[in-house]
């Protein structure tokens, strides 16, 4: 019996044991399942390219939107056009005022996540591996096609190389030169202490890519299949219009004869070439001649309708009303954050209906009421309505009311507009909502065929000695969409016979006014070398008071920025110099 | 006499002879708290130097003279001694001490003789845990072992409400992100440290992350601190182990214990807020220095004193409305105990209670404050099967319920901590929540009308453990089945809710702000987690002589499965052996091949080692003979080459050896902006991921004095860490990702622990104090920094950064601007306009900027002082500890308002201020100001880091106290019981820091930690 018993005993502790020791070499998942390869995302056999087009939409979302992109601010509220109104001192702010230094930048699209160089290591691996992936499909003639054409794979790895020239583009014209890493990819003990490439190089490189892929991408205007699927794609438009942008940059006085240090090939050129104006030129013009873009006749209809005919390359962004709320004025029945104060510098340099300037004899223009808001008054640009809320300005079915102690400037709230101006722009037809802000599309317009004009405009005005009839023309149309009055001698305010240098205030203000808020004033002041005049300045706004029915306008001074001559360039961020002995910093920093 | 009799047999069913009192004789039982008989206790007759031992049924009998007196004593118990009365049977109770020092003392996977431990072990045992009143065991440790240092961090458990998704890998919901033991820890409120490192839990010799053990249900905790003692652990053995081991059936009658407590917590810290008028004061000077135009007229700020207009000028302090002093805290447990030859079994059943700190409405029918409850229970039945069998089955169960308001503590005490007092009255006159456009969300409605949510914790775990001796084999030979199965989940449960707030306007209706949100009813599981483990073991142990040997080999393996984590199994296959010679001369060696399933597949084991020597000198005949006062005096050393696998300490580590893709952030496209999703590169590969490594070394004495009246302990650690994960200082943004984490780092932990301890008595006068002294000192020895031209800007070589006390690193303050003279034309940060008022810094590199260049070590430089020192006595029934607990060369920076104010906020609500706020600077107080100027737009200056705002973070607590009376056994026994004991003890009674206004360990917005006044009764049958 006890015997018995012990042999029992000792069968289990057997089993125990076979049991414990057996432990653990069981075959289960042996690597996780979710965790999948670089064989999954570019599928030899995945003729949808499923996830291969899902690897694309992540270069395409290093595209920036530039909403309140710099801290809660736009960029250009850190040129002459607008202030941020933050309490303590606000991103954009140390921009302008020169409170920076290469340890602590603003703007860092080199290393702050996700930068540049994350969107160009994506698109060389995409680029290296789309290859493998059958997608079906082709365009042909830049239209999508079942049968024949470019294959679509071949595509998008167009597009990626587009958008790798355009992160490119978006570092040179900030820190001039940067390194061109080609396709490479690399891995943890890779060497990455990569020297930068002349800025000669990099332009070339850019417009090479643009030129190499222009034909094998979708074109504009998009089959209506195409317009609702792929709408954010790389066209053909698009790549030629960067390539005029990169141009138009290269040819530049700050690139092109005014290298802020002459002899230096990362901060530009070495020489002045006049040719560059004519390739710029040139660019331009192979766009215009494209012949499917147009000026969109609203203004105002740019930002908001989706796929009209000036879009040329968008950053889609989705339907909110996030724009009003972040910059929308305060104290009205919705509030906003008020978060961008435009100057009254860019306030005055709108011009009149008639497209003369406010300050021309004869103009019209009344101190008493700047912005024309009542019948009587000789009106503004409208763009300055569309652009701007000021003092009378509608919104939300009522006036705005940015004098002393006014709804939307009551002074007794910390956070409210700094200069009595707040931002208009890219918000929704908000003049008449009442309860809530309707939402819109609120998609960021990286290139629209206006810049193409004006940039056509301004690149040819420099190749010839006088401005030509072309040059007029552009501006005339430009000036037409906005709603200002051809007037009797049919030239939107716009005198005949200008001298070379005349005609090119006159350009250089049109793309103030036509452009704000849109990340070009920042790079053009620069690029034309004009920043250390206009931001060695005091940036005024006005304080309206109201005695009575009757409103006294008087200038105040907002904010004094400084600049020298080596913010014209980004300096390279501190830790890339010092841990790159290849690397070479910006002059001055 | 027909009571004592009944007594005895109560007491013990093996007295049921009465013995006859002779003159001249003593007679009498010795017996325990429980009134069990206690053989061998030692008793002699003072004066006299015979010394006699009680028999195995506990009884005495010896000759001694009416009236002299009679002194006993057994290990572990205070000596007691009474007057010998030879006309009946004495019954001579002991009770148990405090401190013990028993000769065997567990290790891991075992025990030992405690002389021939040989490396660094502090323990303490059930009666020093058991006078911490307190939600975990955790609270009892800090200030009581050598070597174990501690903070809290928060004075509550902490919450988990989302739901688990395929997203939550470890890293994403690693709870216990600081040990790899990735088991959640239920201990979130108190850092434990030791040595510089994140001990292992190992509760029964299986590594499990509970802390909510009942104290009373533990027999003993020990910190085992080398490298040797944790050799066991291999790939996991540089880690300290916390080695818990519960109680369990111990041969003799039933005992049964009851306990029961309830106290008061107080809350300390709390900052004390600025009354509406003086806030509104300090408002108008701010918003003036800023250039604007001041927000209150005199009219506000006496209507803000006055409280004449509450609705419209409120003064809500809002700690006195929703905070309370008076929560509870309550435990209850019981245990059994008992056994015979055949079976021995123990149960102990614990319930526990804690309240928060937060008032609730008397109309709203659930609780609504915090509230913790517990049920613990442990089971424990070994069962000698055969003479060569033992089978020991330990079953143990909890379940926790935690409560919060809905609208979530943590946020709650941080909104009230921002919220200003003249902010919004609690209620209107119509007694709507008030509000406004900017403050949507009322406190009292967070507070008390927002519904709750709640943890459900559930445990299980099951120990099978066999024991066969066989000897019949080899003698001394045995071996060890052990297997374990523990299941943990947590639940949560969503009631919360949202309240509008109302506003009233000039015309009497009310404005509406905020969105309500009806109650949710939302269940979800937070986190589960299984664990297997089974291991095998020889053992042998034999004596040739003089010649000790001893021998274990051992295969382990344990597999963990959390949430959505592939199980990830650690193995072991290890072998130790032991030899001393005549216990005079030690050596011990183990060796362990260790590896984990996470590593790149070839290269996931490792061997690791160790090796100790030991000699006592106290058994050589120069002391024996000649210092017969020596007791015992060993000296011992230990070496190891540890690992710690630490891949599992980090998320982006899971797997990350190849490249893999996941998906990324959704991109808004076409016309209806549908998101398609987008694919990512993970975190970049490291396929050279290993374990880090360690090499401990150890010496130490122990020292016994006296007739073991004085205990000395040293020990002298050195413990060097290499292959440390870490980001390579390196990193190059052009790879266009973020680097891997990479086994970089080295760092070097060295120090010296030391515990001395006095006991003795005076007649039935014990008293005992005993106190330990931590130095410890770290090195960040290499860390593949960026190096930059300025030596003060490294930070290699300096303190590691741990949870305890990490360097501090800043600006040097040179005090605050105090002319515009100075302030115009001294280096400054680029982009800032310093004025009179603001804090100057020094430029260390004389640029004549001040940037990240002029940033160096500025605090916590030196090596930190942890020490503690209890200190107690028992006499005729009553008993009194103390514990003094405290930290030296510690700074700290505080951050925030209510230390510092960097002046009011704007940028979205006015944030609160605090009574400190009189402190800034103004041209009339420009030389006492104890803060900078009130601005703004000052706060991109004033708000830096830098040593103005490093404190003395100094501090010593009179952590623990407790006096206790246990009632006289001539009167228990009439109540049939065999003690009773009531008591009082308290948490944090007092606090001596270096620093005045907040806790020097737990600062807002944490839950603060409390003060606590206990009082209880323990019965025992």
């Amino acid at each position: 019996m006890m015997k018995r018993m012990k042999n029992n005993i000792t069968k289990i502790l057997v089993l125990i044991v076979i049991c414990a020791a057996g432990y653990g070499c069981k075959k289960s998942e042996q690597f996780p399942v979710d965790k999948i390869s670089i064989f999954y995302v570019f599928n030899p056999k995945d003729s949808a390219g499923t996830t291969a087009q899902a690897y694309l939409n992540n270069v395409y979302n290093t595209v920036k939107n530039g909403h309140n992109r710099v801290g809660s601010d736009y960029l250009d509220a850190a040129s002459d056009d607008a202030v941020s109104r933050s309490l303590s001192t606000a991103p954009v702010t140390l921009l302008s005022t020169a409170g920076y230094t290469s340890a602590s930048t603003i703007d860092n699209v080199w290393e702050d996540s996700p930068n540049y160089w994350s969107g160009i290591r994506a698109a060389n691996e995409f680029i290296n591996n789309i290859g493998v992936v059958p997608v079906k499909g082709f365009v042909l003639n830049g239209v999508s096609n079942p049968t024949s054409g470019v294959p679509n794979n071949e595509v998008w790895k167009s597009e990626a190389r587009v958008l790798r020239a355009w992160f490119y583009f978006e570092m040179v014209r900030r820190y001039g030169g940067v390194p061109l890493l080609g396709d490479n990819v690399y891995s943890l003990n890779d060497n990455v202490a990569i020297p930068r490439s002349s800025f000669a190089d990099c332009i070339k490189y850019i417009v090479s890519e643009c030129d190499a892929v222009k034909d094998k991408l979708l074109a504009f205007p998009l089959s209506t299949a195409d317009q609702n699927s792929s709408n954010y794609r790389i066209t053909k438009g698009a790549a030629m219009t960067l390539k005029a942008r990169a141009l138009l940059y290269a040819a530049s006085p700050l690139f092109n004869g005014g290298n802020i240090d002459a002899n230096n090939p990362l901060t530009g050129y070495t020489d002045f070439n006049a040719d560059r104006w004519l390739q710029a030129a040139n660019a331009a013009q192979d766009v215009i001649n494209l012949g499917t873009y147009q000026l969109n006749p609203d203004y105002k209809d740019i930002f908001l309708t989706q796929n009209n005919i000036e879009r040329i390359w968008i950053r889609p962004v989705g339907i909110n009303n996030t724009i009003e709320g972040n910059n929308g004025p305060i104290g009205a029945s919705v509030s906003g954050n008020a978060n961008t104060s435009p100057t009254q510098e860019l306030v005055n340099s709108f011009p009149m209906l008639t497209g003369v300037n406010i300050n021309s004899a004869g103009s019209g223009y009344s101190t008493s009421d700047p912005y024309g808001t009542t019948v009587a008054t000789a009106k503004r640009d409208p763009r300055l309505t569309f652009n701007i809320l000021y003092n009378g300005a509608q919104w939300l079915n009522t006036t705005i009311q940015t004098y002393e102690g006014g709804a939307n400037k009551p002074n007794v709230n910390a956070i409210q507009t700094v200069t009595g101006y707040y931002m208009r722009k890219f918000m929704g037809l908000q003049e008449t909502a009442t309860s809530s802000y309707n939402t819109h599309s609120a998609d960021w317009v990286i290139f629209r065929y206006a810049e193409i004009l004006l940039s056509f405009a301004e690149a040819r005005n420099e190749v010839e000695s006088a401005p030509q009839a072309d040059v007029y023309t552009q501006l005339y149309a430009i000036r037409k969409r906005a709603g200002i009055t051809a007037g009797a001698a049919n030239n939107y305010g716009i005198p005949a016979g200008l001298t070379k240098d005349q005609m090119r205030a006159v350009i250089q203000n049109e793309w103030r006014i036509e452009f704000p808020f849109e990340e070009h004033r920042f790079f053009d002041i620069r690029r034309w070398k004009i920043a250390k005049t206009v931001m060695n300045a005091t940036h005024t706004g006005v304080s309206i008071v109201k005695t009575g029915s009757t409103l006294t306008y008087n200038p105040i001074n907002v904010l004094t920025t400084t600049f020298a001559d080596k913010q014209y360039l980004y300096p390279v961020p501190y830790n890339e110099v010092a841990k790159n002995p290849s690397m070479k910093q910006n002059p001055g920093w | 006499m027909l009571l004592i009799a009944k007594t005895a047999s109560a007491a013990s069913d093996t007295t049921m002879v009465k013995r006859t009192a002779k003159p001249g004789w003593a007679i009498g039982v010795v017996l325990d708290e429980y009134s069990q008989p206690l053989p061998g206790a030692d008793i002699w007759v003072k004066g006299k130097d015979a010394k006699y031992k009680s028999d195995p049924k506990g009884e005495f009998e010896l000759e001694a003279a009416e009236g002299s007196t009679l002194a006993v004593s057994y290990t572990n118990h205070y000596l007691k001694e009474v007057k010998v009365r030879s006309d009946r049977e004495m019954m001579i109770k002991l009770d148990d001490s405090y401190l013990k020092s028993p000769e065997s003392i567990n290790v891991l996977y075992g025990t030992s003789k405690k002389s021939a431990v040989l490396g660094s072990v502090a323990s303490i045992f059930t009666n020093q845990l058991t006078t911490t009143p307190a939600s975990l065991y955790s609270y009892a440790l800090p200030g009581q072992m050598a070597g174990l240092a501690t903070r809290q961090l928060t004075g509550f458990t902490s919450f988990s409400s989302g739901g688990l998704t395929t997203l939550s890998i470890i890293g994403l919901r690693l709870v216990n992100a600081s040990s790899n033991n990735n088991t959640v820890s239920d201990n979130q409120e108190m850092n434990v440290n030791v040595r510089g490192q994140t001990p292992i839990t190992i509760i029964d010799d299986v590594q499990r992350e509970i802390a909510s053990l009942d104290p009373e249900s533990i027999e003993s905790i020990s910190v085992l601190k080398d490298g040797l003692s944790t050799m066991l652990l291999g790939i996991n053995s540089s880690r300290p182990v916390l080695l818990i081991t519960t109680k369990k059936g111990e041969r003799g009658k039933t005992r049964i214990s009851f306990k029961a407590s309830t106290g008061i917590q107080q809350s300390l810290g709390m900052p004390t807020p600025l009354s509406a008028y003086q806030y509104a004061y300090y408002l108008n000077e701010t918003l003036t220095s800023d250039g604007k135009p001041p927000l209150y007229t005199s009219a506000d700020f006496n209507a803000f004193k006055n409280h004449t207009d509450p609705i419209g000028h409120p003064d809500v302090n809002w700690y006195n409305e929703l905070l309370t002093d008076r929560a509870p805290i309550s435990s209850y447990n019981l245990n059994v105990n008992g056994g015979n030859d055949i079976a021995k079994y123990t149960v102990s059943l614990g319930y526990f209670d804690q309240s928060g700190i937060f008032k609730t409405a008397s109309e709203v029918p659930y609780n609504t404050n915090n509230d913790l409850s517990r049920y613990v229970l442990n089971s424990d039945v070994g069962v000698q099967v055969t003479k060569d069998l033992n089978v020991d089955l330990q079953l143990f169960g909890r379940v926790q319920t935690t409560n919060q308001p809905g609208s979530d503590y943590k946020s709650l005490l941080n909104n009230i901590f921002n919220t200003p007092n003249l902010a919004y009255p609690m209620r209107n006159n119509n007694g709507t929540f008030g509000g406004s456009v900017r403050y949507t969300n009322n406190l009292l409605a967070q507070a008390q009308y927002s519904g709750y949510s709640q943890n459900n914790l559930d445990d299980i775990l099951a120990n099978l453990d066999l024991n066969y001796k066989l000897d019949k084999v080899v003698k001394g030979l045995s071996a060890k089945v052990k297997s374990n199965l523990s299941y943990q989940s947590i639940l949560s449960l969503d009631r919360s809710l949202q309240n509008v707030v109302y506003q009233p306007k000039t015309d009497g209706t009310y404005q509406v702000f905020g969105t309500p949100i009806a109650q949710n009813n939302a269940f979800n599981t937070t986190f589960t987690s299984r664990q297997s483990f089974a291991q095998f073991s020889l053992n042998y142990n034999r004596s040739f002589g003089k010649h000790n040997i001893g021998a274990i080999a051992l295969y382990d393996s344990k597999s963990y499965t959390t949430n959505y984590d592939l199980a990830e199994t650690v193995t072991n296959y290890a072998a130790r052996g032991t030899y001393n010679y005549d216990e005079k001369y030690f050596a011990e060696v183990a060796i362990n091949r260790s590896g984990d399933n996470r590593y790149p597949p070839d290269h996931q084991f490792g061997t690791f080692y160790a090796a100790g020597l030991g000699w006592e000198l106290a058994k050589e005949n120069f002391i024996k003979d000649n210092l017969k006062w020596i007791n015992s005096w060993k000296i011992r050393g230990s070496y190891a080459q540890t690992g710690s696998a630490n891949i599992s300490s980090q998320g982006s580590l899971y797997y990350s050896y190849v490249q893999t893709y996941g998906g990324g952030p959704t991109y808004p496209v076409g016309t209806t902006y549908n998101a398609p999703s987008t694919e990512i590169a993970n975190a970049l590969a490291n396929p050279f991921i290993k374990w880090e490594q360690g090499e401990k070394i150890d010496v130490g004495t122990d020292l016994s004095l006296f007739n073991n009246h004085i205990q000395f302990t040293a020990d002298y650690y050195h413990d060097l860490y290499r292959g440390l994960l870490g980001l390579r200082g390196n990193t190059i943004a052009l790879l266009g990702t973020s680097y891997a984490i990479e086994n970089i780092g080295r760092n070097l932990f060295e120090g010296g622990e030391f515990t001395a301890t006095y006991k003795n008595n005076v007649k039935n006068f014990n008293y005992f104090i005993t106190g330990n002294f931590n130095v410890s000192a770290s090195k960040v020895v290499y860390k593949d920094e960026l190096m930059t031209p300025y030596p003060w800007n490294a930070t290699t070589g300096l303190p590691v950064n741990s949870f305890i006390n990490g360097p501090i690193y800043g600006y040097t303050a040179l005090g605050l601007y105090q002319t515009a003279a100075d302030a115009a034309t001294s280096a400054h940060i680029p982009g800032y306009t310093p004025q009179p008022g603001d804090i100057k810094y020094k430029d260390l590199n004389g640029d004549g900027i001040i940037d990240q260049f002029d940033r160096s070590t500025i605090g916590n430089t030196r090596p930190l002082l942890y020490y503690g020192l209890t200190a107690g006595f028992n006499y005729k029934g009553f008993n009194a500890s103390v514990l003094l607990q405290g930290v030296s060369n510690r700074q700290i920076t505080t951050l925030n308002n209510a230390v510092d104010n960097m002046g009011l906020s704007f940028s979205t609500n006015n944030v609160q201020s605090y009574e400190n706020t009189s402190g800034r600077w103004t041209p009339e107080t420009a030389s006492i100001a104890t803060l900078p100027r009130l601005a703004v737009s000052g706060s991109n200056n004033n708000s830096q880091l830098s040593t103005f705002y490093v404190k003395n973070g100094n501090y010593m607590r009179i952590k623990n106290a407790e006096l206790g009376y246990t009632l006289p056994y001539s009167v228990t026994k009439r109540l049939r019981l065999s003690g009773i004991k009531v008591f009082v003890n308290g948490e944090n009674l007092y606090t001596f820091s270096g620093f005045k206004g907040l806790d020097p360990e737990v600062t807002p917005t944490a839950y603060p930690i409390q003060r606590v006044f206990n009082a209880g009764i323990s019965v025992k049958l």
